[in-house]
């Protein structure tokens, strides 16, 4: 069953489109990201989605039910802000049952609530205090416990990490992916980070200038992604993008001079044609028949401990980024191969559309 | 620290000698003090004393018969009940209207509404002699001159604009997703107000009832124009009137002066702090 | 769209109320002024008729007016000069960081809690021809018997009144250049010589609230009248007189409404003047300090 449906949303502040044409469909239970960057209208999409926030056309449904001229209370959502947004007068215990308490519901119900909610996200002992006595992680878990008692269809996360240090973003990250597991609910999640949206995600939207770009599981736009924008957004660090042009056999001739045997055949009608291509780090694993080398010119090695990425420049003068896990000796200045199997280059016309082998074949049969 | 800074940056130091500045200031605080000293003096003696020029030495001994006189004064009671009467509810009254516009120009602003508070804000700058006339004509024809109401109404009326600046300017500071977070959770406007928005804003209200009070407190003009009678003058009209009656015994003036203040002291001396918040806040903030 | 036919529905329950007591008591009297400058009313009763400009016009006949105009305007130099400039002397000296900045403070502060009136009689007593303070003080300065009645002359009797305006204004004007110069200033460069700031500096960081400190001031000359109610009445004989209290003899004793209201207006207009020069001031230093 569908949860959530947008169709055909429209948003605009004056003269100023923010959102341009969004269609989404959101089944129960999955966990939905908006990622992207900086202005491309994620957070004026989930505040729609709350109704804090009015459309300027089309149509948002909440289980079957036309919410879009209804007021946020009544939608069936719940919201956690970038904030918090955690009443400063008021005890944790008076937070989490606020609504309950303005819809006058019975003392034993709240109490009854209250306790099931402390229980789950371990508030029992913090019901009296106030939220400047907490820290970070359980002001979240108590902006949790407010959203969750509400029993909402959906749940709206605003950023909720930003505010974070680095590291008790990645422990309350694994929290909220854990409760996600335990209560099933259907969440969507709002991050400009796009490792929050991997590693959370069950679906990613992907969104650029009012518009989706892409949406899918982690793994389609990790390893199949629709243009340049997607593919340069998921990854980090990210895809290195070789500019070169596609002949009509399928060899890819780079600008820095290497070739490869792409398998994807241009369309006839232009026989050789500029493109992007795409490759991660981590993917210069060494060529296969198909693949392709490299030769970079050391720049600079960042060293992680664990593994290395290596920043250099190839003969064409184009930056690149190289993911090292040898062991060998790198000095600034050294040449290195970096070699990479055909499957995993990904090319892109002059547009930034991706090029996949059945679209030829569909380009061609539409000739 | 003045000292150490002035000499690694060379550059001319405004303080070089806090003695000379203590000093300074020191003198010019006594000379500050003298009046209101030289009243309390005189409320401590003899109209004979202070005749005779000794109103600047100090009391031997406590003569205490000028506030005897003043406090037990049947129609120094009626002024100050009159003042109180006056000053408690358009206190309440100028705050309670000044929340209900400040939080709409702060949390709900709409097209034009940076105007329409503008005009409200400089409501506090224009004389109130250019209302005198037609409200004088208001209240005769309403038969409520020689009343308390026109003075409860005038003060609500005329707090307003200072009301809503400073309670505009403390919701401001609220953060919008604390609104928002209240209206998710089933909050109408006015709830988020009551439940929210107010129960943070208690130093504001501080601030506020003191400016209020103390002003209403010490208006001289509204009643001049409004009361005849003596039973329903205030404290500040009683103590011009009381001149006339009290003449030269220059004590009792003094006590008069006193007890009239005494509610306005005790607020300053207990609440400095937010009369000196209230007064920076609306004035620097504009 | 509920969710904004909702908002505005509160919009209008919660400012109704405010505007419609500001309406009717302050704006729309206001406009009545304006009306009655143009009529011949006496106060009492309804038959008045309309005299066109003919108030205004009394306006130059009328010495007491023309007294009460450069008296005001007096009132409004000296408080630009006096509270504003000992305003800023002080706050200067107690932020320098001097023991007891705080028992300082309150000392100049205090006469803002006490009402004009009783700021009127206390210097009233100060300027007692017998054996006030300020005889008092020059007698053992100069050795002299002096029992100048500083208020009953018409050459001192405005300027005693003044004087004692400034005494209680001068505290506010401390109060607000302190928290000019304890602000952080957006200039990041001056945050690092806040501590051993020159004079030159501190006195361009207060320069905003110099604006509000001159504007409030002059406002509030404006509207002096209680003090000097209470300590000449505007005598001796109409020498003392200010705008305001001219108005109050036309109109509270005379009866002459029509022509007090006139007066008023012209009070009003230099105290719009003044509210627009003040709402442009602020917004230039905005800028500046942006």
């Amino acid at each position: 069953m569908s949860t959530l449906i947008l169709k055909n949303i429209h948003k605009s502040f004056g003269a100023v489109d923010i959102i341009r044409g969004v269609d989404l469909d959101i089944r129960s239970g999955e966990f939905v990201v908006f990622v992207g960057p900086s202005g491309c209208g994620k957070s004026t999409l989930l505040r729609m989605i709350s109704g804090l926030e009015t459309t300027s056309s089309g149509t948002i449904s909440i289980r079957d039910r036309d919410v879009t001229h209804v007021p946020p209370a009544k939608r069936g959502i719940a919201m956690v802000f970038q904030s918090y947004a955690l009443f400063p007068h008021m005890s944790v215990a008076d937070n989490i049952t606020f609504g309950l308490r303005l819809q006058h519901a019975g003392k034993e119900e709240i109490a009854r609530k209250l306790t099931e909610i402390a229980d789950i996200l371990h508030l029992t002992p913090l019901l009296d205090r106030r939220p400047k006595q907490l820290s970070g992680g359980q002001r979240q878990r108590v902006a949790i416990g407010r959203a969750i008692v509400r029993n909402p269809a959906v749940f709206l996360f605003d950023e909720p990490l930003s505010n974070l240090d680095a590291e008790l973003r990645v422990s309350m990250r694994v929290e909220i992916a854990k409760l996600h597991r335990r209560i099933g609910a259907t969440m969507i999640y709002v991050t400009h980070d796009q490792t929050e949206a991997m590693t959370l995600a069950d679906k990613i939207i992907v969104m650029r200038s009012g518009k989706i770009e892409q949406a899918g599981t982690p793994d389609a736009l990790y390893a199949d992604p629709d243009n340049l924008f997607v593919a340069g957004f998921i990854g980090s660090p990210r895809m290195n993008f070789l500019g070169g042009i596609l002949e009509a056999d399928g060899q890819v001739r780079l600008d820095c001079g290497a070739t490869f045997r792409s398998g994807i055949l241009p369309a006839p009608t232009t026989p050789s044609a500029p493109i992007t291509l795409g490759i991660r780090p981590e993917h210069f694993t060494g060529t296969d028949e198909a693949g392709g080398t490299v030769d970079v010119r050391v720049d600079m090695v960042e060293n992680l401990g664990g593994t290395r990425f290596v920043y250099g420049t190839l003969k064409s003068g184009q930056a690149v980024i190289v993911e090292d896990r040898s062991e060998s000796a790198l000095r600034d200045g050294a040449s290195i191969s970096a070699g990479f199997p055909a499957r995993k280059a990904l090319l892109f016309d002059a547009e930034g559309r991706r090029i996949r082998s059945s679209d030829t074949a569909n380009a061609m049969a539409a000739q | 620290m003045n000292d150490r800074y002035a000499s690694a940056t060379t550059s001319p130091s405004f303080n070089p000698w806090p003695a000379a500045i203590f000093v300074c200031l020191t003198v010019l605080a006594v000379l500050f003090l003298a009046p209101t000293i030289g009243v309390l003096l005189s409320s401590l003696k003899t109209t004979q004393d202070i005749a005779l020029g000794k109103l600047w030495s100090l009391p031997t001994s406590l003569y205490l018969d000028n506030f005897a006189t003043v406090l037990t004064n049947p129609a120094i009671h009626t002024y100050l009940l009159n003042t109180l009467l006056i000053a408690v509810p358009a206190t309440a009254g100028s705050i309670a209207l000044g929340i209900l516009s400040g939080y709409v120009f702060a949390k709900l602003p709409f097209r034009g509404s940076d105007i329409l508070f503008l005009a409200i804000v400089a409501g506090m700058f224009f004389p109130p002699q250019v209302i005198l006339i037609p409200l004088f004509r208001l209240f005769n024809g309403l038969g409520l001159l020689d009343t308390l109401w026109p003075m409860i109404f005038v003060h609500i009326a005329m707090g307003i604009p200072i009301c809503t600046l400073m309670m505009r300017n403390f919701f401001a500071t609220v953060p919008a997703a604390l609104r928002e977070a209240a209206i998710i959770e089933g909050a109408s406007e006015w709830q988020v107000l009551s439940k929210v928005a107010l129960p943070l804003s208690l130093p504001a209200l501080a601030v506020l009832s003191t400016l209020q009070f103390t002003w209403i407190w010490n208006d001289f003009l509204w009643p001049l124009i409004f009361t005849q009678s003596d039973d329903k003058r205030t404290i500040m009209l009683g103590l011009v009137f009381l001149q006339g009656q009290y003449s030269v015994a220059w004590g009792i003036q003094g006590a008069l002066s006193l007890v009239a203040s005494l509610p306005t002291l005790i607020v300053f001396l207990f609440f400095q702090r937010y009369f000196i918040k209230g007064m920076t806040m609306g004035a620097v903030k504009g | 769209m509920n969710l904004e036919r909702d908002k505005t529905l509160w919009r209008l329950a919660m400012l109704i109320p405010p505007l419609a007591v500001f309406g009717v008591l302050v704006v729309w009297p206001l406009f009545s002024s304006f009306y009655y400058s143009f009529t011949n009313w006496n106060g009492f009763g309804a038959n008045y008729r309309y005299v066109g400009l003919d108030n205004f016009l009394q306006i130059f006949d009328d010495p007491l007016f023309m007294r009460a105009i450069v008296n005001t305007v007096i009132w409004m130099l000296a408080a630009v000069i006096l509270p504003t400039g000992l305003g800023l002397v002080l706050a200067l000296l107690i932020d320098s960081q001097v023991p007891g900045a705080s028992v300082f403070k309150s000392i100049f502060y205090l006469p803002i809690c006490l009402s004009a009136i009783v700021v009127g009689q206390i210097w009233v007593w100060i300027y007692q021809p017998d054996w006030g303070l300020l005889n008092t003080a020059i007698n053992l300065v100069t050795g002299g018997d002096s029992h100048f009645a500083w208020l009953a002359k018409p050459g001192t009797a405005l300027y005693a009144v003044i004087a004692a305006w400034s005494w209680q204004q001068t505290g506010l004007a401390m109060v607000i250049f302190l928290a000019g110069l304890t602000a952080i200033p957006s200039d990041l460069v001056e945050v690092c010589h806040i501590e051993g700031a020159s004079t030159g500096q501190r006195i361009r960081q207060v320069r905003p609230a110099t604006v509000v400190v001159v504007a409030l001031g002059v406002i509030n000359s404006l509207k002096g009248f209680d003090v000097l109610y209470i300590m000449t009445g505007g005598g001796p004989f109409n020498t003392s007189d200010t705008l305001a209290m001219h108005m109050y003899n036309e109109s509270f004793k005379k009866y002459h409404m029509g022509y007090g209201s006139a007066i008023s207006v012209v009070l009003f207009l230099i105290a719009l003047a003044i509210i627009f020069a003040y709402f442009r001031q602020l917004r230039k230093v905005d800028q500046i300090y942006e």
